[in-house]
């Protein structure tokens, strides 16, 4: 397997629209990495540079310490799994995984095993005589997989595989990307725009936006710890809410609410006496309890939770979704009270998060 | 070849095709048209005019037809094609005492004078045709027998293991 380090890599096309921005990431050997963002965001493109099917503008790109800014993409030992599959209709799904190494003049025996390898372990032994016409949609995205198993390449990389599945396939293929990646030990990039495929499969997540990375972290620590409101209102479902809410005497005062901070929140917030900033709280941090009167319009039961999304201060006020444990039953119209757990804190000029250590 | 590697072989052959067989009976057909080519553009006089070329024009499409088919059958190791392939080889070289070696034999008038139908060139050339034509069915139908009995055997221990 291989590292991969991408450093200082721009992307700006011949009309001079920049793609991606000053682009840095250090790949572990056998880490799975997810680029996540937005449509449009960059992430793609990055993927593609690093299979050599974009040329780099700026920048390097090394694989085991060689630099390979510019080989063709044939020598670089990538495979990419396609979220079109990208599969040979007219061949057999044999003949589809064994297609890569044929052409590549390998013995016919060692190709066989191969594929009977990759077929065992993709659980694709049964249909390795049928067409792609004859599978489902996650069984020729696996076909894909095996594909590139097969060629027993230096990194993977996946662009957006599950896109094309529904929801309940894209669950089950999803576990199988992660079960994969723990057999294989492989390097692996991964782009999706999905944030709960980002957050089950990543070793550690790169969060995009508008071409520049906004976060490079564990699942973990850009859900806990956002650096800024973008990544905040990316990761999370539903989204944190947002409120403005000026600084006060030990408290964080809005428009029709306030609530208290405790000590340590009041350290982080010292240098912000007297200013506005923007305070974040996820649906899931916030409880029934005695701060926030809210003026309630939806109440969806998900069984072990229920979303109730509300107004604070009446019908004109701040819009705010809460994640209750449990069964509630609002209807529209009634009034709930929060408390808020856990607290976010944004500068409303920079929009970075407000941590106080820096 | 060791052990393991004729297994490995063997059981190859349950995903791939056999398109050793496939490509030899095509290329039968092939030299079935270069056959029948050679011997429709002579340009001697009528002594082709007879029922004898209209037959021979009926069976080489029935021929083209039935080889296609049966290139398809061998190709996914269906053993009932080779016998077809044999009895089809068989009447190819039966084929070279038909029309060639009567037109061979034979003398015709061209603009008053007598000469030969098919000259001695053409003759072996067609004579070739039929005779490669016909070895290439013969081989893909003997390869396909060789290779359904292997199969055949493959599977029949795999079943064993399973069982």
């Amino acid at each position: 397997m291989a590292t991969l380090s991408l450093q200082h890599i721009d992307k700006i096309y011949d009309n001079n629209v920049q793609a991606v921005y000053d682009f840095n990431l250090d790949v572990k050997d056998g880490e799975l990495i997810v680029l996540v963002g937005p449509s449009g965001c960059g992430k793609s493109t990055t993927l593609r540079m690093v299979a050599g099917l974009e040329d780099i503008s700026k920048g390097k790109l090394l694989l085991d310490g060689k630099d390979i800014t510019a080989a063709p993409a044939k020598d670089r030992d990538m495979a990419m799994v396609f979220q079109n599959y990208a599969l040979y209709g007219h061949m057999t799904i044999y003949e589809n995984m064994a297609f890569s190494l044929t052409l590549r003049k390998e013995n016919p025996n060692v190709i066989h095993k191969k594929v009977l390898a990759a077929a065992e372990i993709l659980g694709l032994t049964s249909q390795l005589n049928k067409k792609p016409a004859q599978l489902s949609g996650g069984q020729r995205q696996r076909v894909a997989m095996g594909r590139s198993i097969v060629r027993n390449p230096k990194v993977f990389l996946f662009d957006e595989p599950l896109s094309n599945l529904d929801a309940k396939l894209r669950g089950a293929t999803r576990r199988e990307i992660l079960l994969l990646h723990k057999r294989l030990q492989a390097t692996m990039l991964y782009v999706t725009h999905d944030q709960t495929e980002a957050l089950t499969l990543a070793d550690r997540i790169v969060c995009m936006s508008m071409g520049h990375v906004q976060q490079v972290g564990t699942p973990l620590e850009l859900y806990d710890s956002p650096d800024n409101i973008f990544v905040a209102s990316f990761i999370g479902l539903p989204p944190m809410n947002f409120f403005d809410v000026q600084v006060r005497e030990g408290k964080l005062v809005g428009a029709n609410f306030q609530v208290a901070l405790s000590d340590k929140e009041k350290q982080i917030l010292r240098a912000y006496e007297g200013k506005t900033i923007t305070l974040g709280v996820r649906p899931e941090n916030i409880v029934e309890g005695p701060d926030v009167k809210v003026s309630v319009f939806s109440n969806e039961n998900l069984g072990m939770n229920t979303l109730v999304h509300g107004y604070i201060g009446g019908q004109r006020g701040l819009r705010i979704s809460a994640k209750l444990k449990g069964w509630a039953n609002y209807k529209a119209g009634d009034t709930a009270s929060f408390s808020f757990t856990r607290k976010h804190f944004f500068d409303k000029e920079t929009t970075n998060a407000i941590r106080g250590d820096k | 070849m060791t052990a393991e590697e004729r297994s490995v072989q063997r059981d190859r052959m349950r995903f791939t095709k056999n398109s050793l067989s496939s490509n030899l009976a095509i290329i039968g057909i092939l030299f079935n048209v270069f056959y029948f080519v050679s011997l429709y553009k002579s340009d001697v006089g009528t002594y082709y005019y007879t029922i004898l070329i209209g037959g021979s024009i009926v069976y080489n499409l029935i021929f083209m037809l039935a080889v296609f088919l049966a290139s398809e059958g061998v190709k996914n190791y269906k053993q009932s094609y080779s016998y077809l392939l044999l009895v089809i080889g068989a009447l190819q070289i039966a084929r070279i005492f038909i029309i060639p070696s009567q037109a061979h034999a034979a003398l015709t008038l061209v603009n008053g004078a007598e000469v030969p139908v098919m000259e001695d060139a053409q003759f072996i050339r067609i004579v070739v045709y039929l005779a490669v034509s016909a070895a290439c069915l013969i081989l893909s139908a003997l390869v396909n027998l060789y290779k359904c009995r292997e199969l055949s055997t493959h599977m029949k221990s795999l079943e064993t293991q399973t069982a």
